[in-house]
């Protein structure tokens, strides 16, 4: 059993949900330390005053806004807790909006959402959550600091999402890109299309390893033995070949 | 112009598009520095050897890898990169999905793909797999690497562009036993009101109708604090009473929404 990471309460009207949070997810990269390359010594990281080059202790650091150019506003601990806000320990569900609406953008990161005592209240929100297929949208305060979440029946638990806010999300009016002179023609598209469907198949996440993850420790063994490690020559880049002629051959017509 | 994070070509059967990412979500967060107390200098954070006690540049910084014997081994980013090199420069679609099968809990990161160069070809073929993907409402799935990472993607139409979430690996989301309480599922007569309620609160998604007001409350902060005002810290916050009975607070609710 993973350790909670917050306690509280979900409430949707007057009706209230104990509640404990554990994360979800978690990174299984493979993780280096920072090593000097000469003498493979670890490397520390120092904090150091750019105006005296002295080192500072931490008791020494303090938070500072830049608010012009090298013209810094220092807040506290408690000031900047000023700005968490007066939910505390409560994540109120003000809207319940369709689970399909939400763009893949919002979402940030998930959490699951276990219950402290009342286990009745969460069941039956969870089941009411299923039943409507809609998704809770409330604010949650975590380390201070305010986040938009979403609340929804997950794999039969329940899970909050945070989420971004709508300004933090780019949207393609904001890029500038290119359209080509000349879309691509009927025939194209529908050859595509072919070969779309030819490599449909129903998203199942364990089809998909990270191979990568191995390939590296195997480089690390590799390199424990002694081998040499010589990058092998790139390939030469391949060149956008004429559309049609390129979909043809994929389809194997 | 946003910044361009990763330049390479999406490969879609022996149709390559190369293509730029850059990230579809904006950092808007109030980023606070390190500042020393005394004479209110910004701190910088610098490398050092723990031997010799010397800054190391950037440059002489490779990555240390400590085997199950207590031995480290060394790698430099060249020797990494010689990693499966093709993934690094190439997504390999390996195969269309429905958008509405992947759980958002696999979703890590938003960006957006771009046709990289001015290359009328590139144009119309990345062109061809927006317009693809939009008519068979199928998203792709594909492999690749970046900064030393393995993400599997998915690339999708958005906007009239191509969208790419690069999605966590099933091993990295954790398992939900323990998580959920057992005992039986609720009866139907106690889980209407929880849903007439849910109903009255029922709402289309509109993220515009929700704003950041944390990043506005400490903007605010900034601002007072600039002016010499004081602020005062909040009190701890408390965990409210439990509700009496859920079935009666359902009820309440729903006397008060009519």
């Amino acid at each position: 059993m993973p350790k909670s990471i917050w306690n509280g309460t979900i409430s949707f009207g007057l009706a209230q949900v104990p509640v404990k949070l554990y994360s979800a997810t978690e990174s299984k990269s493979v993780s280096f330390q920072e090593v000097h390359v000469s003498d493979g010594a670890r490397i520390e990281h120092k904090r150091i005053c750019s105006k005296d080059g002295r080192e500072v202790p931490y008791k020494q650091v303090v938070k500072g806004y830049e608010v012009s150019e090298n013209e810094f506003v220092v807040l506290d601990p408690d000031e900047i807790k000023a700005a968490a806000g007066a939910r505390g320990k409560v994540i109120e569900l003000e809207d319940f909006v369709p689970e399909g609406q939400i763009d893949p953008v919002f979402f940030e990161k998930t959490y699951y959402v276990g219950c402290r005592d009342d286990a009745e209240a969460y069941r039956v929100l969870m089941a009411a959550l299923e039943r409507t297929g809609r998704v809770g949208i409330g604010r949650f305060t975590f380390h201070n600091r305010e986040y938009l979440v979403a609340v929804r029946a997950l794999n039969g638990v329940l899970g909050l999402h945070t989420m971004r806010f709508h300004d933090e999300v780019v949207e393609a009016g904001d890029l500038d890109v290119d359209k080509p002179g000349k879309g691509p023609s009927k025939r194209e598209v529908e050859m595509a299309g072919k070969l779309v469907e030819s490599l449909h198949r129903k998203f199942d996440p364990d089809d998909y390893e990270d191979t990568y993850r191995e390939a590296v420790l195997d480089l690390i063994k590799r390199k424990a033995k002694g081998e040499d490690l010589t990058p092998e020559e790139p390939e030469p880049e391949e060149e956008p070949a004429d559309l049609t002629a390129a979909l043809q051959a994929s389809l194997g017509s | 112009m946003p910044r361009t994070l990763w330049n390479g070509s999406l490969s879609f059967g022996l149709v390559n598009v190369p293509v730029s990412l850059t990230s579809a979500a904006r950092d808007l967060d109030l980023h606070f520095r390190q500042l020393h107390k005394k004479d209110s200098a910004p701190i910088e954070q610098r490398r050092f050897c723990s031997k010799e006690d010397v800054e190391v540049d950037w440059e002489e910084v490779a990555r240390g890898y400590e085997l199950d014997n207590g031995k480290q081994v060394v790698l430099t980013d060249l020797e990494l990169a010689t990693v499966q090199p093709r993934k690094t420069r190439t997504i390999d679609i390996e195969a269309f999905v429905d958008t509405s099968e992947v759980d958002p809990i696999y979703f890590d990161h938003p960006w957006f793909l771009l046709p990289f160069g001015e290359s009328e070809g590139t144009k119309r073929a990345y062109q061809l797999l927006v317009k693809v993907m939009e008519s068979t409402e199928r998203a792709a799935l594909g492999r690749f690497v970046m900064r030393s990472k393995e993400y599997l993607v998915l690339v999708r139409p958005r906007e009239g562009l191509l969208a790419l979430t690069t999605l966590l690996f099933s091993d990295e989301v954790r398992p939900t036993g323990g998580i959920a309480p057992g005992g039986r599922k609720p009866t139907k007569k106690k889980v209407d009101p929880a849903v007439a309620v849910i109903e009255a609160l029922a709402t289309d998604w509109d993220p515009e109708s929700y704003t950041d007001c944390y990043r506005q409350r400490l903007t605010r902060v900034v601002r007072d604090k600039k002016k010499g005002k004081t602020i005062k810290a909040p009190e701890e916050p408390k965990q409210p009473k439990p509700a009496p009975d859920l079935m009666e607070a359902l009820e309440q609710t729903l006397a008060q929404m009519r």
